[in-house]
């Protein structure tokens, strides 16, 4: 029997109050119906305490949960509905077992959900007892033929938490012997979610985003975040890893269906063989272009075999161990812990796997058995996404250059080798580490690169409107060297000499391309080159440690949540490295404000850390 | 010297004083150079001030934020640029940046030794004896968060300039009653007005006046 997605929604039958949309996030979702085994259902309470901190009034715009002329206002009406659908906590095992008992005015008429997915922070490592561990799905929303997942974080302890797996026990919501699943949220964490994928989101990285912050006592918080699908790899690997193929298919297969009803997959096709090669094709290209993107825009973000901190569509969910580097960081691992995480160079080999995975999975779909990974190690697939990869990755840099598309486009369809050759010049200077070897820093480990390639990419083509000749070496490296690098770290030595002719050679001889091509003079593609670069490649840029003193910042202002989103949304403006926006920022609306200069100038500060 | 005062405004609203700027240029191939006020929307400005001197088939242009480290290599193009255009912004920000990057008294040999210096309302007042008037009316001011004491400029014109002026009252109680404190000329210039100084010809585009011992006078637009 077919059915819709949406099936089980409400959908208001009348429209009769300006914050009717809300009720559709109601607890109610799809994946109950198609996918049973995929989740843990909770009652859940309304809280009494508990106050809208932020909420980002752009996004209820996109979702449709206001109306696109809704003044960016809090009012009385609005926080009350706010606080109604999402300042609510689980009834959960602990509550049951211990017979607490809640006014039953307070409890919500529909269950809610925590879902299942495989995390390799749990013993069993098939993912039977892992998931949702401090979350819930309030619903679903569609607006302009998109249709979101909303979730909420710090609902209240579930039994898919790490503490429960391990302790063999279950919580009390908010237990303070327990950190990692008491099943709350901290305020910072959600301001920290926002801020960064906000930036990210402005920058056209594919992100969860955040649509409001509840406010409770002692820091605490509800964070409702927004996706058109929370669908993470991990959550078809807990079937995969069980051997279960029922489950599996049903993910699968409401997976697919939500793709299509959002109209990212149009083009699946009908044949069930035929789709699963689809679907596979897709999984490359999405992650071989995802961890290409991470690696140029220096994102570090803990991928691992689990796929867990990522979603299907590559997206970041889970800010916690996210930083974006300012400069090619390459060594610095985050410590959580019980062991290191993996490095951003090595994100790819991690991102690679997540693809074998999938392609061991669809396996097991076509066959209805399982083989083990390692049979499919030497898969054509896995060849294609080495090929995407470095694909990107050129293309990366000859944006970064500032090329603009149709410049890109030819450079790499007729003159691939010279890309390639620059990048291994470009690649040779970012990689290129401190003397000073591995350093401790504040939440891992860190062996500080020590050029910042963006100061030459921004400054190199208006320089090179006037000089006939390239930069001599010392002026190479007085624009590439940042605060990291000592004395002795700069030395010339022949081979690195020989880079720098390499990098100007290739560069120039780019532009020289591009400027016969399009039968205009090298100055003119100079310049074009100079006006995209400097917003592309902008003296400032945000970082995991100016992230987490803005957040600092931020909540140390006493305003209310009118005033914490204008904050946000002014200091955004700044944050823009796509020229292609440009036109359409609201130059003259935005007002750099005391606040807003402050938080420009920690940027600014931390601009080389990571 | 050659000096553009700009009023404000948009590149649309400055379009006559732009093609006054260019027409002071005497090189074919001439080089641009955009110091903004203020580095973090640097980019943004930039990229609209580009675009509209792309117009007048400008294709050399540097963006040269002066709150931000700069290398030697980048300063001495920007020196041999035709034109500098300073940008608007905080006045006081900007001048406590160019002091502090050393660039008040270049800038000076600059226009001194030929160079066609031009600014837009803070850029504009910084060109003169000194900021004073970026700090009054009360009304319409800029704060002056850096605590900038000393408020002497560059000095290359004997007279002051207050830009954004609006043809009312208040604005004019305020230009009176502070021309009556000094003995200079103060030049008041609304958005999409202002000044051009050629060698010993000064000459005003839009509509601007002239405030001078609690006087106010119309100047005569050329």
């Amino acid at each position: 029997m077919k059915t819709s997605l949406h099936h089980n929604k409400i959908v208001p039958k009348k429209i009769c109050h300006p914050y009717d949309q809300f009720e559709q996030l109601n607890g109610s979702h799809p994946l109950k119906n198609h996918v049973p085994e995929a989740y843990v259902e909770y009652k859940v309470r309304q809280k009494k305490s508990g106050k809208v901190y932020y909420f980002n009034f752009a996004l209820a715009k996109q979702l449709g949960l206001l109306e696109e002329d809704h003044p960016e206002k809090m009012n009385a009406g609005l926080e009350k509905k706010i606080l109604e659908t999402f300042n609510i906590v689980i009834i959960n095992e602990y509550d049951n077992i211990h017979n607490i008992k809640h006014p039953p005015g307070t409890i919500k008429e529909n269950t809610y959900m925590a879902t299942r997915y495989l995390q390799l922070q749990h013993p069993s490592k098939q993912g039977k007892t892992s998931g949702d561990g401090r979350s819930v799905w309030n619903g679903q929303v569609t607006h302009h033929g998109i249709t979101w997942d909303i979730s909420s974080c710090g609902t209240g302890a579930t039994r898919l938490s790490p503490a429960s797996a391990k302790q063999k026990k279950f919580f009390k919501t908010g237990d303070p012997s327990i950190s990692y699943g008491c099943g709350c949220s901290e305020k910072d964490e959600g301001v920290s979610s926002s801020l960064f994928s906000e930036v990210m989101y402005l920058n056209g990285i594919r992100t969860e985003r955040v649509l409001a912050i509840i406010e409770h006592n002692n820091g605490l918080a509800i964070n409702v975040r927004a996706h058109p699908n929370l669908i993470r790899p991990s959550h078809f690997f807990a079937p995969l890893k069980q051997n279960n193929y029922e489950y599996l298919k049903k993910m699968y297969d409401y997976y697919v269906k939500r793709q299509k009803e959002n109209g990212f997959w149009s083009d699946y096709p009908k044949d069930e063989i035929a789709g699963y090669d689809y679907f596979l094709a897709k999984m490359a290209n999405v992650f071989a272009t995802m961890v290409a993107q991470f690696e140029d825009e220096y994102i570090f973000c803990w991928l691992d075999w689990d796929g867990d901190n990522i979603l299907m569509d590559g997206s970041i969910i889970d800010y916690g161990s996210v930083r974006q580097f300012g400069l090619f960081h390459h060594e610095y691992r985050y410590d959580d812990v019980e062991r290191y995480s993996t490095s951003i160079s090595e994100q790819k080999i991690k991102a690679k796997y997540l693809v074998q995975t999938f392609v061991q999975m669809t396996d097991f779909l076509k066959n209805k058995a399982k083989r083990p990974i390692k049979s499919f190690e030497h898969q054509g697939l896995l060849k294609e996404f080495d090929k995407i990869f470095e694909f990107q990755k050129d293309k990366n840099l000859l944006f970064k250059i500032g090329f603009n598309n149709s410049q890109v486009a030819y450079l790499l369809h007729k003159h691939r080798k010279m890309v390639r050759d620059f990048r291994s010049s470009f690649s040779y200077f970012e990689r290129i580490k401190s003397i000073k070897g591995i350093k401790k820093v504040a939440d891992g480990i860190n062996w500080s690169a020590i050029f910042c390639m963006r100061d030459i990419l921004r400054e190199y083509p208006q320089i090179m409107q006037f000089r006939e000749s390239f930069l001599t070496n010392e002026e190479f490296v007085e624009i590439i060297k940042s605060s990291y690098a000592t004395r002795k770290d700069l030395l010339l030595n022949q081979y690195r000499k020989q880079m720098i002719s390499l990098f100007q050679d290739k560069y120039m001889h780019m532009v020289k391309l591009v400027a016969i091509n399009l039968k205009k003079n090298v100055k003119h593609i100079l310049c074009e080159l100079t006006m995209r670069s400097s917003v592309i490649n902008k003296y400032d840029r945000i970082t995991g440690d100016a992230v987490t003193i803005i957040v600092d910042k931020i909540l140390s202002i006493k305003h209310g949540p009118d005033e914490i989103y204008k904050i946000m949304h002014d200091f955004l403006y700044f944050q823009n490295h796509d020229p292609s926006k440009i036109r359409k920022l609201e130059r003259h609306k935005i007002k750099n404000t005391k606040e807003v200069k402050n938080l420009l100038e920690i940027v600014r500060s931390y601009r080389e850390g990571i | 010297m050659r000096l553009v005062f700009y009023g404000g405004g948009d590149e649309d609203e400055n379009i006559s004083l732009n093609h006054a700027l260019i027409k002071l240029v005497k090189s074919n191939n001439p080089v641009v150079t955009y110091i903004p006020a203020c580095s973090y929307d640097a980019d943004i400005e930039f990229s609209y001030f580009a675009r509209h001197f792309k117009k007048f088939h400008i294709s050399r242009m540097i963006n040269f934020p002066a709150d931000i480290p700069f290398t030697d290599i980048l300063l001495r193009e920007v020196l041999k640029s035709d034109i500098i255009y300073l940008g608007g912004g905080n006045t006081f920000y900007f001048l406590k940046t160019l002091k502090e990057a050393g660039l008040i008294p270049k800038l000076k040999k600059y226009a001194l030794e030929g160079g066609i210096l031009s600014g837009l309302s803070a850029g504009a007042i910084i060109m003169t004896p000194n900021v004073k008037t970026a700090s009054f009316p009360s009304f319409d001011c800029d704060l002056n968060e850096e605590k900038v004491t000393n408020l002497s400029s560059m000095n290359l014109v004997d007279f002051e300039f207050f830009p954004h002026y609006k043809n009312s009252i208040r604005y004019e109680d305020e230009l009176k009653k502070y021309s009556n404190k000094i003995n200079r000329p103060l030049y008041a210039c609304p958005d999409g007005c202002g000044i051009i100084l050629d060698q010993d010809k000064i000459s005003f585009i839009g509509k601007n006046y002239c405030f001078y011992k609690g006087k106010k006078i119309l100047l005569k637009a050329a």
